[in-house]
């Protein structure tokens, strides 16, 4: 792959998807509910007299698990199809382009223009916060801020292999939204259920974490904010004991990532033999 | 210039290509006919490494599944459906300028070649169907490749834009460019081709020569 190349195909995306609707109504949505929830968090914190930081904190994570996803996978899922189906990707391939720097720099646009959306958000939550209750935890902010990004990174790269994996928008945006259904909602029933079925150990549960990037990510921020893994339960304090906090940490960061690589690869494996018409 | 050697190609089980294949010349124009469906679009696909397919093209001596960045270096391609996604006709352009490596002025060379320098900064998806094969022939044009690939290039023209698009076309034939053109339409087809490729079910059925025959 060439940097180059690399670049060109992603500020051509970074372009596109900032003019997009679809992005510029959900990134709006995102910032307007982060400085909501900001306000109702400082509202909060002068009745119960708890720091404003550190609440709205807690609130951006719960915010982020849900839009996060949500974007990444919808904004994944339409980015090659779409191209697809109206024709403009065999006007891009007919370019001396390889698939791989098509795919990657189309991911990369992508991330770069949903890595702003998040930091916008964050941003002005935190500026509004800030000046408002005085600092507070600023390094669990940002943590969660960058964990934010990490998670946008997996979801977007799974959308973009449901993408070149269903070849059709309507077919990989129905695709993304059962993905988020389950990452977000039904992942933790089934966990639920799994666990009072088979009666299972920490150890399992945790291991079964590892097959949701959604939950890893919950468990990263809970951890960012507070730093005391035994919040968990006894998940949190087994993989303390088994890895240490900085092991566990590592773990969860490690397997998020690896969710990313995965699914760009598999998605870049696709691309590579699909049919464009 | 341009080699298909028994090119084959299935989708979903179904044969669209079996073992094409043809040769044209330097500066030669080649029209591939047929009806619907009998393999025109993706006899063009496979020459841009658009479809996995099996056989050997290549095109300027560089094998399009081996080599595909060497050989679509010497292509413009004008598609049957031209698409440019959310962009400005001059921010359509200024990519390819970029990703072949060539000045900003070339940009304006070729807008105004087509007649489209007074819409530079409207949005494409606004433009008519004849606007976009224009700016999509001024993509394919702007490098000065020797080889353009044609599919239907008149298909979405109304009798003026077809008119135009053939009087710019014969142009570029008598400069000494390679054409490739898959098309069904007989004014079309006297107006560009020296020779004529005819699929049926993805066959050539026979090769004539056109102009030698006339």
């Amino acid at each position: 792959m060439r940097r180059r190349e690399l670049v060109l195909v992603a500020a051509r995306e970074v372009r596109e998807a900032v003019r997009s609707r679809w992005f510029a109504l959900s990134a709006a949505s995102f910032l307007l509910l982060s400085l909501g929830l900001s306000l109702l968090g400082l509202s909060g914190a002068e009745r119960s007299g708890l720091a404003g930081f550190d609440r709205t904190t807690a609130g951006l994570l719960n915010l982020a698990l849900l839009f996060v996803p949500l974007l990444g996978l919808s904004l994944g899922a339409l980015g090659i199809a779409g191209e697809m189906e109206d024709g403009s990707l065999a006007s891009l391939l007919a370019l001396p382009l390889t698939r791989m720097e098509v795919y990657v720099g189309k991911y990369l646009g992508l991330l770069v223009a949903l890595a702003a959306a998040i930091a916008t958000g964050f941003g002005a939550s935190g500026i509004l916060v800030a000046t408002s209750a005085g600092g507070g935890d600023a390094a669990a902010f940002l943590s969660l801020a960058e964990l934010a990004v990490l998670l946008a990174a997996v979801s977007l790269a799974v959308g973009a292999l449901l993408s070149v994996a269903l070849g059709s928008r309507a077919r990989a945006a129905g695709a993304a939204f059962g993905a988020w259904i389950a990452l977000v909602y039904l992942s933790d029933l089934g966990s639920i259920g799994l666990v009072v079925a088979r009666n299972l150990g920490p150890d399992r549960v945790l291991l079964l974490s590892l097959f949701n990037p959604v939950e890893q990510a919950r468990v990263l921020g809970t951890l960012a904010l507070t730093r005391r893994p035994e919040l968990l339960g006894i998940v949190g304090l087994y993989g303390q004991d088994q890895f240490g906090y900085a092991g566990l940490v590592a773990l969860l960061l490690g397997a998020l990532a690896l969710w990313a690589v995965v699914a760009l690869l598999a998605g870049a494996r696709v691309f590579r033999k699909a049919v464009v018409s | 210039m341009i080699a298909a050697d028994k090119l084959s190609l299935a989708l979903q089980g179904r044969t669209i290509l079996d073992g094409v294949s043809f040769r044209v010349g330097r500066g030669e124009a080649v029209a591939l006919v047929g009806p619907n469906g009998s393999g025109k679009t993706s006899v063009l696909r496979c020459l841009l490494g658009l479809v996995p397919f099996e056989g050997r093209a290549s095109i300027g001596g560089h094998d399009a599944a081996r080599a595909p960045i060497a050989a679509r270096e010497f292509v413009g391609y004008l598609p049957q459906r031209p698409a440019f996604g959310d962009v400005t006709a001059f921010e359509a352009l200024r990519f390819v300028a970029r990703v072949r490596r060539l000045p900003e002025c070339f940009v304006w060379r070729e807008l105004e070649r087509v007649g489209l320098e007074r819409h530079a900064q409207a949005r494409a998806r606004t433009f008519s169907g004849g606007m976009l094969q224009r700016l999509s022939l001024a993509a394919a044009l702007l490098a000065d490749p020797p080889v353009l690939l044609l599919d239907e290039p008149t298909a979405s023209l109304d009798r003026a834009g077809q008119r135009e698009f053939l009087e710019l076309a014969a142009r570029l034939r008598e400069d000494g460019r390679t054409l490739l053109l898959a098309s069904h339409r007989a004014e079309e087809i006297e107006r560009l081709a020296d020779r004529v490729i005819e699929l049926s079910e993805g066959q050539v059925m026979f090769p004539v020569g056109l102009r030698a025959a006339s």
